[in-house]
């Protein structure tokens, strides 16, 4: 099959699509009667798959609330009740879009959950899944957070198999108690009852879709000059990671590894002249996609890496006979990974390193911790950084950003001779 | 800015540390605070990024070597003291810098994890002295604490007086000081704050005010409201009335203290940051109604979203006991003008200022 840099990656039109209909499907089972579940990113989702229980991700229906233009209403619908609109919107977006009228609710809007479930993470979480919690089909469930002792480098390596090393058997044991306590939870709530060998097959599963986005980011790493778009290689990675555990997102992923090769074979660039390497560090920016690909033309400048494909491929690996130890351990500190020095700057340095980066952009946002450090880390390895301070959900926050990125390409990332 | 003291200081940042455990380890325990007017350099700010001012203010003021402690212990009770950690662990200085980590779920898994965070705790200021303690080092520490502890419940009944026999700034003061000095001698302190029975009030019988929000780390602010006529009678925030001061367990060994003090962590209401908005609302009405306040506010520095999440909560539930709130938020590294648009809206009564 021919394919050219135009040509979306057919799993990232596969994964939408899927996604799509996916969500069209659970809106019709929860009409139904079926109970669903909002769950947060770092939530143990795994628990939910096995039980059968359908569940939607709190961040990623963000992003669908801010792509289809739907903030700034879901925003104003938090600021009704009361509640702060400027603070943690990324988390925040699907409760306001809750109240939206159906015509402007993306997708026909999010069914009303039975469970929302969240871990307790920064000061503000817990009371954005309190105020779910007093829906009136809805019950919280939450989560401890402990912080990240200890936060050893060169993580990556180690978490498929150390991680009671990586994490410490203290932190371990206080989540895997409570995900035996939400377990008894639902078990209560639906009468139904966890079937520990499923479990192991999802958890064998999300393994198994682990593995092959480890080998499509070390194939992406290695290539010159970049065979697909961060853009696509988003979705592809993403909409597979909120379906973990089933063998459609193994597939999903394999495919993905499957398509990036014939590329590679077939010579294919996203943008021939490629003369500058840029790295995205942070959440990605939904409600501008396009931008991503805007400093192609004027800067030979790509967007050859995003966390979605890194983490997918670095961070959810976790064997062990108890799948419920390993889940905890697979959730204990994933964000960790991401913001805590030095986990996270000494991953992002080696993600930098064998990308093969000339610059980074590091979108900032509150309540994330760390970017300093993470900066520093880059720049100490001769990598120049851009910090924009922003939140990727919020559109009032990002217009600039385009104008910033080129004044950095301009100033600091000089083009690869 | 910390008198030197014979005991080894380990400074505290937060409020979940349990005084007891330091004490006993031969240890005196002093909360740091940053001020309404601490320097903040760039270094500390672009560390820490977008958090709360106060804790950039305590990071400079470390960072600078301007608190006299030996040791150093940070509660993961904010997302901002957490960074602190985190900043502070990635950019050595010397100082032994330990986190204290709580669970805010009750369960017994929260529970196992709480007992080992004291263990640990405690190894950590064992450590940092050089003693060991025994059943008479925690009942004497016990002691102390709980002395410490009736001595401000004498001071929030000569506080909640009508009239009041003490200014909300001295009482602020007062705690400041709790969370600093030896027990005994911030219990002579106390004792001295505000007027006794019967003898004149200090303060103008202003309208009396419940304070909620950001914590304060200095009186600066109180002594502005109330020269503008308000008397703060009351508080919930985590350096005032909030403030985990006087509590002690009683055991025949360590373990036996330790899960006293679990039980106790589990049975307070904790800061905005880990606390429900359900739970924080309940405490800023007890505690209001119980100071007979005339009106609530709160007072929000700028990044310390937590409190702003409370606000519709503690609207509603204060409404319901005929408590009007005035809330005044994102105020910005100099107070200075917030508190008087404070003020001139408490006058007004306008619901939110900012």
């Amino acid at each position: 099959m021919s394919t050219s840099a135009s040509t979306r990656l057919r799993t990232a039109a596969a994964a939408t699509a899927y996604q799509k209909q996916w969500f069209a499907d659970l809106s019709r089972r929860a009409a139904d009667g079926t109970p669903i579940a909002l769950a947060n990113a770092d939530a143990p989702h795994e628990i939910l798959r096995a039980m059968g229980i359908p569940y939607v991700v709190n961040q990623w229906w963000s992003s669908i609330i801010s792509a289809k233009r739907a903030g700034q209403p879901s925003l104003s619908a938090v600021a009704a009740r009361g509640l702060p609109d400027d603070s943690r919107q990324y988390d925040v977006l699907p409760l306001g879009a809750q109240d939206l009228p159906e015509d402007l609710a993306p997708w026909g809007g999010l069914p009303e959950p039975r469970f929302a479930i969240a871990e307790r993470s920064g000061d503000v979480t817990h009371k954005i899944f309190e105020q779910w919690g007093r829906r009136a089909q809805t019950h919280t469930f939450l989560l401890s957070r402990t912080g990240a002792v200890p936060a050893p480098e060169g993580w990556w390596e180690l978490t498929p198999n150390g991680w009671e090393t990586v994490f410490g058997a203290e932190r371990l044991d206080l989540l895997q108690g409570e995900i035996e306590g939400l377990i008894s939870w639902l078990e209560d709530h639906t009468g139904t009852a966890l079937d520990r060998d499923e479990l192991r097959r999802v958890m064998a599963l999300a393994n198994e879709q682990a593995q092959w986005n480890r080998r499509t980011r070390d194939l992406i790493a290695a290539v010159r000059p970049l065979p697909v778009a961060v853009t696509d290689s988003i979705p592809a990675v993403m909409v597979p990671q909120w379906h973990r555990g089933t063998q459609w997102a193994v597939e999903a992923a394999r495919s993905l590894f499957e398509e990036v090769s014939e590329r590679v074979d077939a010579g294919v660039a996203v943008w021939r002249d490629e003369q500058r390497r840029l790295m995205w560090i942070g959440r990605g920016l939904w409600t501008d996609l396009d931008m991503y690909r805007s400093f192609q033309e004027d800067f030979g400048a790509v967007f050859v890496w995003s966390m979605y494909l890194a983490l997918g491929a670095d961070g959810y690996a976790r064997y062990g006979d108890d799948p419920v130890r390993a889940l905890a351990a697979r959730f204990v500190g994933l964000t960790d990974l991401l913001y805590v020095p030095p986990m996270s700057s000494s991953w992002y340095v080696k993600e930098a390193l064998t990308h093969g980066v000339d610059g980074v952009v590091h979108l900032v946002a509150d309540d994330t911790p760390g970017a300093a450090l993470i900066t520093e880390a880059l720049e100490g390895a001769g990598i120049p950084v851009l910090d924009i301070r922003a939140n990727n959900a919020d559109a009032r926050s990002t217009g600039d950003v385009r104008a910033k990125i080129a004044d950095f390409i301009r100033a600091r990332v000089p083009a690869r001779v | 800015m910390t008198p030197r003291v014979t005991l080894p200081a380990i400074g505290v940042v937060g409020n979940d540390v349990p005084r007891q455990l330091v004490l006993a380890a031969g240890a005196l325990p002093v909360r740091l605070a940053g001020g309404w007017d601490g320097a903040v350099d760039d270094d500390a700010a672009d560390l820490l990024g977008a958090a709360d001012l106060e804790a950039a203010r305590i990071l400079t003021a470390l960072r600078r070597g301007e608190f006299r402690i030996d040791a150093l212990i940070v509660c993961n009770d904010s997302q901002a003291h957490l960074r602190l950690y985190y900043v502070l662990r990635a950019t050595p200085s010397g100082l032994r810098v330990h986190l204290l980590d709580l669970p805010r779920e009750d369960s017994q898994p929260a529970r196992a994890f709480v007992q080992h965070q004291f263990a640990q705790l405690l190894a950590f200021c064992e450590d940092v002295s050089g003693r060991t303690v025994d059943a008479e080092s925690l009942a004497s520490a016990g002691r102390a604490e709980r002395d410490l502890g009736r001595a401000l419940d004498r001071l929030r009944q000569r506080r909640r007086a009508v009239p009041s026999r003490c200014t909300g700034a001295d009482a602020l003061d007062a705690y400041l000081q709790a969370g600093r000095l030896d027990p005994a001698e911030a219990v002579r302190r106390i004792d001295a704050t505000g007027c006794a029975e019967g003898s004149v009030a200090p303060s103008a019988p202003g309208t009396r005010v419940h304070l909620t929000g950001s914590n304060h780390p200095d009186a600066s602010v109180y002594r502005r409201l109330e020269d503008a006529g308000y008397t703060i009678v009351s508080e919930d925030h985590d350096t005032g009335d909030g403030a985990w001061i006087g509590t002690a367990a009683d055991g025949a060994d360590v373990t036996r203290v330790i899960d006293g003090l679990v039980q106790a962590h589990f049975g307070r209401t904790t800061n905005s940051a880990t606390a429900l908005a359900a739970e924080r609302a309940r405490l800023t009405v007890t505690t209001a109604s119980d100071a007979q306040a005339d009106v609530v506010t709160a007072f929000i520095r700028e990044l310390d979203d937590a409190p702003r999440w409370d606000l519709a909560d503690q609207r509603v539930a204060l409404a319901r006991e005929g408590l009007p709130l005035v809330a005044r938020e994102h105020v910005p590294a100099d107070p200075t003008v917030a508190v008087a648009e404070l003020a001139d809206a408490l006058r007004k009564r306008e619901v939110t200022v900012s």
